[in-house]
């Protein structure tokens, strides 16, 4: 008995705290909802656990515009969820345009999973007091999958990396083919859950220590002598073959590369699989989208650099992306760089590189889904002004001790190595370089929102703009319907 | 009980039945055959279920070989890749049947001792029981509803047996503007009509049917389906019909690439289908085998094919083969390359070209045509029932004009008489006995030991493919699905190796070729040597040091 009273206090605080503010003690910021059904930090992430947490309590809350399903299964059995984001009250959802948003393709591209969670979020919060969203959601549907590769996006958290690793799935391969699969990968020597450089003073080294940042390695030039050589990234020989972390978990294959249009195998195209849709994932996916043929706008969330990307991935597919289709294209992207500053909208295969099979040419070539990429953060939202993440730029380093106040950054430190002896590790954690830092994640996320909900706004819309009536005598009479496709000529998009 | 007494009776019945076979097996009796195969022989012939498809039939693998066979060097062999292909199932299963027959000799244990064989007798059994339904016709869809014309209407405009004879065959409508004349030495066949002669065309001629739709085209999305053999990942023809709505979209196609992905010991692949590099080897085109998209046989790999051409040819002695189809979602082309194996393909048969026969009064053609050649050829050799002769009909569609049904009938120009399938059989198999003979196989040669002073041991040993196939093709040296040979020093306790690595991998080994590797050891003892891939076998030796 005593128990149960407990539990019930325990349940109750937990109530309490979970419940909205009084409306009495919060004041309406311009643009954002004042007073969320389901309050949400939008300054950190969550793992697989947190987004399903996210993604149950917006269907809960808000019964009649968001339906949680799992569309599959991935390789180690979690869920993969899709909200289904609409007014279910007006309309029957197949029967509306579709926008289909996804994140974390590559496992260590996590904040498209937050984004479209945001954008989930906003529908659901902002539908009942902002007119635009309202019809808005009358009209489209939106079907939002936060993450499409949830195995990855928990080892990226939970076991030791980079911010660029794993970008892989988790499914073992043998890359180096000698039959043994995954004998020698990173390791984490010095237990912190991340994978930082290692260097060893070397007196002909090729690197010294900047003199106004202790934490930073420079490169010396040509014709001078250094004080360290860098190792590369923390690891040691597991399998006595001479070479240090050649074949880990953390590229066994590219869930980018396993798409059914223009796909190429491995030797071409590094990191497909065996045939378009061999990952789980992406089968899941893909059985999704078949089954929904109203979806009329895709778009596609990774990491890093700010970019707004359209195919071909495939240099000699030209006559897929035909002219007419490519000013469409080219609007609703220039639009987006106007939306999101820093982010410029380029051609994957003409401005990134060559890249077969990928998820955005298969949404477009093989189901005519006008579709981007958005290569999310960029070192352009350090300072507002242009800065890269390269070795020479001192931007991250200026960035991570005015406003991070060195947070991201693990010390240099010393270790006594296996192999080579005694050497430090330091460096960036894996949440700085290509994820979001806290304070900026949520104004990002929003900017990429309204770029979405711009695309979303000019899926077709068809309506009889006039009927006129023609009498052609001996009891016949003619009907002009003018049917007329709803493109973002025919009406501005004015909220 | 009894259910089982029955079975059992009617196991036999069917056993007893299949010894007068004079036709074909459909799908019902193609699953009899295999499975007597794999009960007669439980420690050679292993049959699985690897998916049904979308129509309830069952994708069959028989997987011929000793224990473990997943162990051993393998060899695929499919028929059925086309539906209308009815002789390749047959030239699968004869294999089978042909091998185990003559189990009780040395020769053919040694063989599955040596090499396992994956068959996949039939991988479109949805479209091939089209053979042998009442409305017979050539088929290659499964039984998936497709939309073939992109109208938002699937299977609603198939063809119609508009002669009632049971078969589709064909109907010419005599029409000013047709592209279509009669033959000049035979007036049952029809030939195109050059303009540049010029000719002037006398006939529409298209395949038996009513335009049910009414869209003013003939048979245009009939019943059925995605075809196996174009829905292949190289050169995947998207949006047309049969080819599914992406790579790799059906049930069969799944079923068969998910098994051998995981069989890294499938060094070749024998394909029973129109594609042919059998009697007419690949040749090498250097723009074509290094272009980004790889889209030719690599060198290396144009010569092992011309080695078995000439394999081939010394058995099956037959010339002028058709041309092979242009590749696009082909099984054959997936074969080599997205699953870069060698990769053998064959029609099996077709018609000889045909001399006139003097006796008969028949003249050399004027104008070479299959159709003609095959009609010539049938007379000449006692076949029945390959020709129906032009009848007018009455046409809906074509109220006022003259329209008659007739023509040669479905399959016969690339399915013999069953009677002639036996030798057709007999002589596939020796090939593909033969081919078997030809497998990598690694030795390690000329081992070497040279003391160096100071308890080092200079070791060298040839790394060596005994076989006349390479250990794996050259294209394949590039793909994560091939396995390389590792080379390894195994070290006894107190030995380390000074130079030289404890794990080596090398490329393709080309038949009868061999390479040195080479290590410094200190210590002394038994070292093991051992050199192996799936697709060689492994060789390992022992070294006192």
């Amino acid at each position: 008995m005593i128990r149960k009273i407990f539990s019930l206090l325990v349940f109750l605080s937990l109530l309490l705290t979970t419940m909205a503010q009084n409306a009495d003690q919060v004041f309406k910021a311009a643009g954002s909802p004042v007073n969320p059904k389901v309050p949400i930090s939008w300054n950190r992430y969550n793992d697989h656990a947190g987004i399903t947490d996210i993604c149950r309590k917006i269907a809960k809350a808000h019964p009649d515009l968001a339906k949680l399903e799992s569309i599959g299964k991935s390789y180690e059995g979690r869920d993969i969820w899709v909200l289904t984001v609409t007014d279910f009250k007006s309309g029957s959802p197949d029967q509306k345009p579709g926008m289909y948003i996804d994140g974390n393709i590559h496992s260590n591209e996590v904040q498209g999973a937050e984004f479209a969670l945001y954008t989930a979020w906003y529908l659901t919060e902002t539908f009942h007091d902002t007119r635009f969203i309202k019809e808005l959601l009358a009209d489209k549907v939106f079907y939002i999958v936060p993450s499409i590769n949830p195995d990855g996006r928990d080892s990226y958290f939970h076991a030791p990396n980079t911010g660029s690793s794993p970008r892989s799935g988790v499914i073992p391969v043998d890359n180096d083919r000698d039959g043994l699969v995954d004998e020698d990968g990173y390791d984490d020597l010095d237990g912190d859950n991340e994978i930082l450089m290692m260097r060893r003073k070397n007196p002909r080294g090729r690197y010294r220590v900047d003199p106004t940042d202790p934490r930073r390695m420079i490169q010396v030039g040509v014709d001078e002598v250094g004080e360290y050589e860098l190792l590369g990234l923390e690891g040691k020989d597991n399998d006595g073959d001479g070479l240090v972390n050649e074949d880990g978990y953390t590229f066994q294959y590219d869930p980018n590369r396993d798409w059914g249009w223009g796909w190429q195998p491995n030797y071409i195209q590094g990191g497909a699989y065996k045939y378009p849709f061999s990952l789980p994932e992406n089968r899941a996916v893909m059985e999704f989208v078949m089954k929904h043929p109203n979806i009329a706008a895709a778009q596609s969330y990774h990491n890093a650099g700010g970019m707004i990307l359209r195919g071909p991935g495939d240099p000699t597919d030209q006559v897929t992306y035909n002219p007419a289709d490519v000013r469409v294209y080219d609007a609703i992207a220039q639009k987006g760089e106007e939306l999101i500053p820093g982010y410029k909208y380029l051609v994957v295969h003409k401005d990134l590189y060559p890249a077969y099979g990928g998820e955005l040419d298969w949404f477009y070539g093989g189901r005519g889904v006008y579709t981007y990429s958005n290569e999310l953060w960029t070192p352009f939202l350090f300072f507002n002004k242009p800065a890269t993440r390269g070795a020479q730029d001192e931007s991250s380093f200026l960035f991570d001790r005015w406003l991070l106040f060195k947070d991201a950054f693990v010390d240099w430190h010393e270790f006594d190595h296996p192999q080579y002896g005694k050497i430090e590790i330091g460096g960036f954690k894996k949440n700085f370089g290509r994820a979001h830092p806290g304070f900026l994640l949520e104004s990002d996320a929003h900017r990429n929102m309204s770029f979405t909900i711009y695309h979303a706004y000019h899926t077709p819309k068809l309506v009889i703009d006039s009927l006129q009536e023609t009498n052609l005598g001996g009891g016949l009479k003619k009907n002009h319907g003018y049917r007329f496709e709803y493109t973002f000529n025919a009406y501005p998009f004015e909220p | 009980m009894r259910k089982i007494c029955l079975f059992v009776l009617s196991a036999l019945l069917i056993g007893v039945a299949g010894k007068s076979q004079g036709n074909y097996s459909d799908f019902a009796r193609q699953s009899s055959r295999l499975q007597e195969l794999a009960r007669s022989h439980p420690k050679y012939a292993q049959l699985k279920s690897l998916a049904k498809t979308s129509g309830n039939r069952d994708i069959w693998l028989l997987t011929l070989g000793a224990a473990n066979a997943d162990s051993r060097p393998a060899i695929a062999i499919a028929g059925g890749v086309e539906g209308n292909n009815p002789l390749s199932t047959e030239l699968v299963i004869g294999f089978a049947e042909e091998l185990l027959r003559d189990i009780g000799s040395d020769s053919v244990r040694q063989l599955l001792e040596k090499t396992t064989f994956y068959l996949f007798p039939n991988m479109s059994p949805d479209a091939m029981e089209q053979y042998f339904a009442k409305l017979q016709y050539e088929r290659t869809g499964n039984a998936r509803s497709t939309d073939d014309d992109r109208d938002g209407k699937s299977d609603e405009d198939g063809m119609e047996d508009l002669d009632g004879d049971g078969k589709i065959t064909f109907m010419r409508i005599a029409s000013p503007v047709g592209e279509f004349l009669l033959h000049p030495d035979d007036n049952r066949v029809l030939v195109k009509a050059d303009p540049a002669k010029p000719q002037v065309g006398k006939y529409l001629l298209m395949q038996e049917g009513i335009d049910n739709d009414k869209d003013g085209k003939w048979n245009e999305d009939g019943e059925g389906g995605v075809a196996f053999n174009k829905n292949m990942s190289f050169k995947h023809p998207s949006f047309t019909p049969g080819a599914g709505e992406f790579p790799i979209s059906e049930i069969e196609n799944r079923a068969m690439l998910d098994f051998l992905f995981e069989r890294f010991n499938v060094y070749a692949v024998v394909n029973f289908s129109s594609h042919n590099n059998l009697s007419q080897p690949n040749t090498f085109n250097q723009a074509q085998a290094n272009a980004p998209v790889i889209s030719g046989w690599q060198d290396a790999d144009v010569k092992v094919n011309g080695t078995v051409s000439e394999v081939y040819n010394k058995i099956i002695k037959q010339k002028d083969a058709p041309k092979s189809p242009n590749p696009g979602g082909d099984f054959q082309s997936w074969a080599y390359f997205h699953y870069n194996r060698f990769a053998f393909s064959t029609p099996g048969w077709w018609v000889p070209k045909t001399k006139p026969d003097s006796t008969k009064q028949e003249k050399a053609f004027t104008q070479e045509d299959p159709v003609a050649n095959y009609l010539r050829w049938a007379g000449q050799n006692g076949v029945e029932n390959y020709f129906t002769p032009w009848k007018k009909i009455n046409h809906p569609d074509f109220p006022n004009q003259e329209v008659e049904v007739g023509g040669v009938h479905p399959f016969v120009m690339h399915t013999p008489p069953y009677q002639l399938t036996k030798d057709i059989v007999r002589k596939h198999k020796q090939f593909v006995v033969e081919l078997a003979g030809m497998q990598p196989e690694l030795d390690l040669l000329n081992l070497k030991t040279e003391k160096l002073g100071q308890g080092i041991t200079r070791v060298t040993v040839d790394v060596a493919n005994l076989g006349l196939l390479p250990s794996h093709t050259k294209l394949g040296e590039r793909s994560y699905w091939i396995k390389r040979i590792l080379v390894t020093a195994g070290l006894a306790k107190g030995q380390e190796i000074i130079s030289g690595r404890a794990r080596h991998t090398l490329g393709a080994l080309p038949g009868q070729s061999s390479e040195t590797i080479s290590w410094l050891i200190k210590g002394s003892g038994i070292l093991t040597l051992e050199a192996g891939s799936p697709t060689t076998g492994t060789k390992s030796i022992k070294v006192s040091l």
